[in-house]
């Protein structure tokens, strides 16, 4: 059992909440409160106790992005204020504010999905989109995935060592290293196709397809702030829209 | 043979969506691994579409970028481009595009038009025009020597994808073409490429 209060919110109500970060950062103009949004969500993740993993994923997948997007704003945004110039390269002001917004944006959207995954685990994000009406088909192919994928991963390895024992260059120059493609992922792919019909065996002997509604194990509850957490959303949200398009 | 849009989702088609995504992924490793210049992280998609058709690669295509996105967001606008591609190889496959190496190319060009048609408007609209992978940097030269944002992100994505989906797509050939009969006469989009012709 979850301890945290915040680990132990509905996944809905955390899905909800990534959404309702993504409405704020797309209706309010400026790059100020977007950019406030990111110390929140640390602060959120330090109260979850998932600061540490969150903040490396945001430094590994956002970083860079938000470097590059910004550079190219920075020089290539059409304006007519000129900050700095050097050779063909200028920087303009309405480059610098351009590119500001949209990392803004682009930091706050992406952290707050981040965000929602180190608190959520998959299984009971993929539970509750299916109380909320996905097929269980889509449920087992979405979770199936995810097991199938380091499972692969291990196959490929085993199969790439197995093609360099018997000769295969995986060393040396473009063409070689190109040609040793086909003799690890073909045999990986045959291999794996063949195992479905296997597990489609297996899931119709469960009466998988059965018309019928399906009991589960692994049943999901909502709390008192599960109920009340959405609609505070809600009212934020419409509060701001008519803030910023009525007043 | 008509079909219907439900008839695509029979169990066999199903169960090869989780490979799909895994071939997508482990695909894009390997080329990672053997140091190649390009991705090849649409295999399991396109894959999906040749033998089990276009509604099936759509959400072959969905799932890899939902799963992608997990550990890295900016992949999620790009769930379109996938699902596009999908559809795509599914229609193609349909119209027996993937029945001799010539063909599998003119589909390979055709999959890179309607990846960098999709790709593009979300490259300039959600991130300016550069997402920081090797394409960034041909934009940016394109940019710097005065062309316009949206030629230069169409253009540049042309010439990174046009390699990569042609590789691609002659890698599926060559995967449908060592399948069994057995497991071919399973799927939906199966009997167009089944060596011993069945009396249809």
């Amino acid at each position: 059992m979850k301890h945290n209060f915040l680990l132990r919110l509905h996944p809905m109500t955390k899905f909800y909440f990534s959404l309702f970060i993504l409405g704020i950062v797309l209706i309010l103009p400026g790059y100020a409160v977007a950019f406030s949004i990111f110390p929140f969500l640390i602060l959120i993740a330090l109260l979850a106790g998932v600061s540490k993993e969150f903040l490396s994923i945001v430094l590994k997948a956002l970083l860079s992005v938000l470097i590059i997007v910004f550079i190219m704003q920075m020089f290539f945004y059409p304006g007519e204020n000129i900050l700095w110039e050097w050779g063909f390269l200028q920087i303009k002001q309405e480059g610098l504010n351009y590119g500001l917004l949209l990392t803004s944006r682009i930091l706050a959207i992406g952290s707050a999905f981040i965000l929602f995954f180190r608190m959520t685990e998959v299984r009971d994000f993929v539970k509750s989109l299916e109380d909320k009406g996905l097929p269980p088909m889509g449920a087992y192919v979405v979770l199936s995935t995810l097991q199938i994928i380091p499972e692969m991963r291990r196959q490929a390895n085993t199969i790439m060592e197995a093609q360099k024992t018997r000769g295969v260059e995986t060393e040396g120059s473009l063409l070689v290293r190109a040609k040793a493609f086909i003799p690890t992922l073909t045999p990986l792919i045959l291999s794996s196709i063949a195992g479905t019909e296997e597990r489609a065996i297996t899931l119709e002997s469960r009466a998988f397809s059965a018309p019928v509604k399906k009991t589960s194990l692994h049943q999901l509850t909502k709390s008192g702030a599960d109920q009340v957490l959405p609609i505070v959303y809600v009212i934020i949200f419409v509060a701001l829209l008519i803030w910023r398009f009525f007043l | 043979m008509k079909r219907s849009f439900k008839d695509d989702f029979n169990m066999m088609a199903m169960l090869l969506i989780p490979i799909a995504v895994a071939v997508n992924l482990v695909g894009f490793q390997l080329a990672n691994v053997l140091r190649l210049p390009i991705f090849l992280d649409t295999i399991g998609t396109i894959l999906v579409g040749v033998i089990a058709g276009p509604w099936v690669a759509l959400l072959a295509g969905l799932i890899t970028n939902l799963i992608n996105a997990i550990f890295n967001p900016v992949y999620l606008p790009y769930a379109l481009t996938s699902m596009a591609i999908g559809v795509g190889a599914g229609y193609l496959s349909k119209h027996g595009f993937f029945k001799n190496i010539p063909k599998t190319i003119v589909s390979g060009i055709v999959i890179t038009l309607i990846a960098v048609i999709v790709s593009a408007p979300i490259t300039v609209l959600v991130f300016g025009g550069a997402t920081g992978n090797t394409s960034s940097l041909i934009t940016a030269t394109f940019l710097a020597s005065g062309q316009e944002l949206w030629t230069a992100v169409f253009s540049s994505s042309f010439i990174t994808e046009v390699a990569d989906k042609v590789v691609s797509v002659l890698i599926v050939y060559f995967i449908v073409k060592g399948m069994s009969d057995r497991y071919l006469s399973k799927l939906n989009y199966g009997h167009l490429y089944m060596k011993r012709k069945n009396k249809k």
